[in-house]
């Protein structure tokens, strides 16, 4: 009994804000139009699954979030590499780092489509661009602080200069690298949502903007309910991703929380 | 008590007139090492005292190949040195295990290098993970294991892959006393067996006494050579320890020690 209170404990203010909104909804202070019920949303969503919307909406749009979020692990994970080992790449992508990070990319969105279109490249792109900042930075930071005496007993132990990269770079590095894809793919999902709610289209972001001028209350919330359903998984997904891979660290041992 | 001035052809390990300054990059600039100069013969065992922050760790990295040589030189076997080789295993003060390799992966990781058969590579980290008593722990990571089995873990993998010389930073430090003594023991009955050169820091006067053949003394920082101290002590004797002779050569060296203990404070 303790252990399934312990369990649905961190869901009570989830509960509690989607009863306030029913309650809220029902009590007639504001109009359905304002503010459809949580029940009638909730049909929404059942109703598009069942016609094959959801899954085409949603599968798009995690196709681009996903894609653009592979990209830019990869390609980050590559470029915080090579800025932290080579001086010419340091020399070229450090002040872009810098400038680059705090600036919204989603500024850039009109050029984007200018120079690729209205399609998922452009959308990808949009994500790429915005999702690798955290993981350059961090896979950067990990590289640098690598503690000399792990590279140093791997020496002394007979490694050679490229074995050390992904026999103890990496693996030293791995803990503050998964940080930097756990804060990119929120970011990816988010950046891809509005890029769609710009180009429109098939996908969450597009089908809400499409609901929205057709002034479909239920379809504009349908879209936030799902769209947080989804982020929630994937940050969860990639949650376990991480446990996977560092069972090592000591925080895997004792993990902080939900 | 003074450094042999012997042709350097017969030792193994001749440091010389060795400085060394750290420049970090904020801070203060530390002069670590002042015109060190030592000789170690093959086979030798050497244990090196000195108060904290005297640069034992540091001529451990130099020797090592760890750090640069700035002033001074090092030559091994001959050798000007030229960054780290297996033929001198280090045992380091902070063990420097990698944490995402198991206690087994962790002692293998060497012999992989050596490019053994796999069989090979079990067998021979087993035997060791065996001799330091961390059976039952070989599927542990490091953070599961406390800071004294960590240490016998960085032992066993640096043993393992069997080195010339052993380069050994306080190895027995995290140790309870009686896992020490028989650490000792273990590490004494490997270099009777085998051919090694042990260069050895301890703060522990009895282990160096025990252990040495030859007890080199730092001054407080920037650490310099105080004195040698030679052991001549009959070690097939199993009640040496108990002698007036090894009681002498402990109080002797713990007054040399002393003194520089006071002064580093
Ligand atoms: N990375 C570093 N950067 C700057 N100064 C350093 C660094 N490492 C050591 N030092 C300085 O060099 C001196 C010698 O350090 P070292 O670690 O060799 O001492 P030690 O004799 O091994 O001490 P302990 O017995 O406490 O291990 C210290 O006083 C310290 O201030
Ligand atoms: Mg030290």
């Amino acid at each position: 009994m303790a252990r399934l209170i312990l369990r649905v404990a961190p869901w009570l203010s989830v509960l509690a804000v989607a009863l306030a909104w029913e309650l809220f909804a029902r009590s007639g202070a504001v109009t359905p139009f304002m503010l459809p019920k949580l029940t009638t949303v909730l049909a929404r969503i059942w109703a598009d699954a069942g016609s094959g919307d959801l899954a085409h909406n949603l599968g798009l749009t995690l196709y681009r979030a996903l894609a653009g979020f592979a990209v830019a692990a990869l390609a980050g994970i590559g470029l915080g590499f090579a800025v932290a080992y080579n001086r010419a790449a340091r020399w070229l992508f450090d002040p872009l780092i810098s400038v680059g990070f705090p600036m919204p990319k989603i500024a850039f969105l009109p050029i984007i489509t200018l120079w690729l279109g209205f399609h998922d490249v452009s959308k990808i792109s949009m994500v790429v661009f915005d999702a690798i900042f955290p993981v350059v930075t961090a896979t950067l930071a990990a590289t640098l602080a690598v503690e000399r005496e792990l590279l140093w007993s791997a020496r002394n132990l007979g490694a050679s200069e490229r074995e050390l990269l992904h026999e103890v770079v990496f693996p030293a590095a791995l803990p503050q690298i998964m940080t930097g894809l756990q804060v990119a793919l929120p970011i990816a999902l988010i950046v891809c949502i509005v890029a769609e709610m710009k180009l429109g289209g098939v996908g969450l972001g597009g089908a809400m903007i499409t609901a929205s001028r057709f002034a479909d209350s239920p379809g504009v919330f349908a879209g936030i309910v799902e769209i947080a359903i989804a982020g929630y998984v994937l940050v969860r997904l990639m949650a376990r991703v991480r446990a996977r891979l560092l069972a090592w660290h000591p925080e895997t041992a004792a993990p902080a929380s939900v | 008590m003074v450094e042999s001035k012997e042709p350097p052809v017969k030792h193994q390990i001749v440091v010389e007139a060795l400085s060394h300054t750290y420049r970090p990059a904020r801070g203060r600039e530390v002069l670590a090492l002042e015109e060190v100069s030592l000789a170690i013969a093959p086979r030798e065992f050497v244990a090196l005292l000195g108060p904290s922050g005297c640069g034992k760790s540091t001529l451990l990295y130099l020797i090592g190949g760890f750090l640069p040589v700035e002033r001074g030189a090092i030559r091994i076997e001959g050798a000007p040195v030229a960054g780290p080789g297996p033929d001198r295993g280090i045992v380091f003060q902070h063990f420097a295990l990698f944490p995402w390799r198991t206690v087994r992966a962790n002692v293998r990781y060497g012999l992989e290098k050596l490019a053994l058969a796999r069989e090979e590579q079990e067998r021979r980290a087993q035997a060791f993970i065996e001799l330091v008593g961390l059976t039952g722990f070989e599927e542990s990571y490091p953070s599961q294991l406390s800071g004294g089995m960590k240490q016998r873990a960085a032992l066993a993998r640096t043993l393992a892959v069997d080195p010339k010389m052993l380069l050994m930073d306080e190895p027995f430090g995290a140790l309870d006393a009686q896992t020490r003594s028989l650490m000792q023991a273990e590490l004494y009955a490997i270099w009777q067996r085998t051919p090694k050169t042990v260069l050895f820091v301890t703060h522990d006067v009895q282990e160096a006494v025990r252990l040495a053949q030859r007890v080199v003394v730092m001054s407080a920082r920037p650490g310099k050579i105080k004195a040698t101290v030679d052991i001549a002590l009959d070690r097939a004797d199993p009640h040496i320890y108990r002698s007036p002779a090894f009681a002498e050569k402990v109080d002797e060296i713990w007054n040399l020690v002393r003194d520089e203990a006071i002064k580093a404070q």
